[in-house]
């Protein structure tokens, strides 16, 4: 057993003990335990860029999903500053906006030196519409991670894919609080570096 | 996406119909845009044959996605569940029959059979119901992440992550419903193959290990 996660075991401790049936119980800490057992690998995020086989190739990929991450963790300061949010959109964005910061820091951390400068961003008029705004940007980001999966290196990939995956829950979260479907395809298509650029660009980000 | 592409993911129609707050003609698109490249590795593969790692893993796949696709199934069946928990269950099911019949296409003649469930009363209760859901999905997303470093095919690849986005997006979704945080932490796990099927195992859900020889229609087109 590697070294325990602290954030995966405060996020079990986070949730209400309410499971009456223990057929349940065991399937939910048997997904936090599988998690725990894997965590500590590469806890700190990506493995820097540096060790990667096509380093070159990596850092356009991850300088793209940096965008994506500046633009987000940009999105949500500024909502909760400026957007009067209140209740369940007020406690989503504050959860979320944590959770960027962490995905920023390693993904830039990954690039080092090789990490393109945050772009400059006006989010007011993304900001009016918070839901339809916040539903974009993590749909974007959905389709951002899983566009250039197939561009990086496994190592790279293997860390992403723990990124992704929360990306498609904050989407799905936010979809909830909205009321609109969560998810709504079969299947998450890919977006390419293009489609991603021109999203983030109607959000408000100045690339 | 043509009409063929799509009886072939929705032969019973339960997608289009499940779909919430869309138009039958913008499902229609959704579903193309979505399925579309499931579809399309399909066709990719029947031209060139799966590496024999490639069919395990896609068998693995498999195997969840018929347990979920059984469960939630039943679970729309029973008549039991409240307005919410039956509708998430009917939209969520679809989409987990259409996983399992994009994974049976990809796979031919080499996909796993059903194997037989019995999910003992947890789909006639609508809080055991979620509960079970948040359970299941969260686990699937750690199962696909697990094994995304491990596909040979480079477009096997990019349809598994399409959905195992999708996984992650029911679980939030579930996890939402049943009033708990959508997404606990910064990053989501991955979890190994041994790890996921002693869980599975020791939830006694699986009655009867799949019968390979069998080849009779299923109870679920899924």
């Amino acid at each position: 057993m590697a070294t325990a996660d602290p954030r995966s075991s405060k996020a079990l401790n986070e949730e209400p003990i309410r499971a009456r049936s223990s057929r349940v119980e065991l399937l939910r800490r048997g997904a936090g335990a599988a998690g725990l057992a894997l965590a500590g690998v590469t806890a700190a995020g990506l493995p820097a860029i540096g060790a990667a086989q096509s380093p070159d190739r990596d850092a356009r990929a991850l300088n793209l999903l940096l965008m994506v991450e500046y633009a987000q963790v940009g999105f949500y300061e500024d909502a909760l500053r400026d957007g009067n949010l209140r209740g369940e959109r007020k406690s989503y964005a504050n959860a979320v906006l944590e959770h960027e910061r962490a995905h920023l820091d390693a993904v830039r951390q990954a690039l080092g030196g090789a990490a393109d400068p945050k772009p400059p961003h006006d989010f007011g008029d993304a900001i009016r519409t918070f839901s339809d705004s916040a539903a974009r940007l993590e749909d974007v980001a959905v389709g951002a991670y899983n566009g250039q999966a197939g561009n990086v290196s496994a190592e790279a990939l293997g860390a992403a894919a723990r990124i992704v995956s929360v990306e498609a829950r904050h989407a799905a979260w936010i979809r909830s609080i909205a009321g609109r479907p969560p998810a709504p395809n079969p299947s998450d298509s890919p977006m390419t570096a293009a489609e991603v650029r021109k999203a983030l660009e109607d959000l408000g980000v100045q690339l | 996406m043509n009409e063929l592409d799509f009886i072939v993911l929705d032969r019973d129609g339960a997608l289009a119909e499940a779909r919430d707050g869309l138009s039958r003609a913008g499902f229609l698109a959704a579903a193309a845009a979505g399925a579309g490249a499931l579809l399309l590795v399909a066709r990719d593969a029947s031209a060139a044959a799966l590496s024999a790692n490639d069919v395990d893993i896609l068998n693995y796949a498999l195997s969840l996605e018929y347990l979920q696709a059984a469960f939630y199934t039943e679970a729309e069946r029973s008549n039991a569940l409240s307005k919410q928990a039956a509708g998430a269950a009917k939209t969520v099911g679809a989409v987990e029959r259409a996983h399992v019949e994009a994974f049976r296409s990809l796979l031919g003649r080499q996909a796993i059979a059903r194997p037989q469930f019995d999910f003992q009363g947890v789909t006639e209760d609508s809080g055991e119901f979620v509960r079970t859901a948040v359970g299941f999905e969260d686990l699937a997303v750690a199962a696909y992440k697990g094994q995304a470093g491990k596909l040979d095919s480079g477009a096997v690849l990019a349809a598994a992550l399409g959905i195992h986005t999708v996984e992650a997006r029911h679980a939030a979704w579930m996890r939402y419903l049943n009033g708990v945080k959508p997404a606990a932490s910064a990053f989501d796990e991955p979890s190994s193959k041994a790890e996921i099927t002693r869980v599975v195992n020791a939830t006694g859900f699986i009655s009867s290990a799949p019968n390979m020889s069998s080849q009779t229609s299923p109870r679920y087109t899924g």
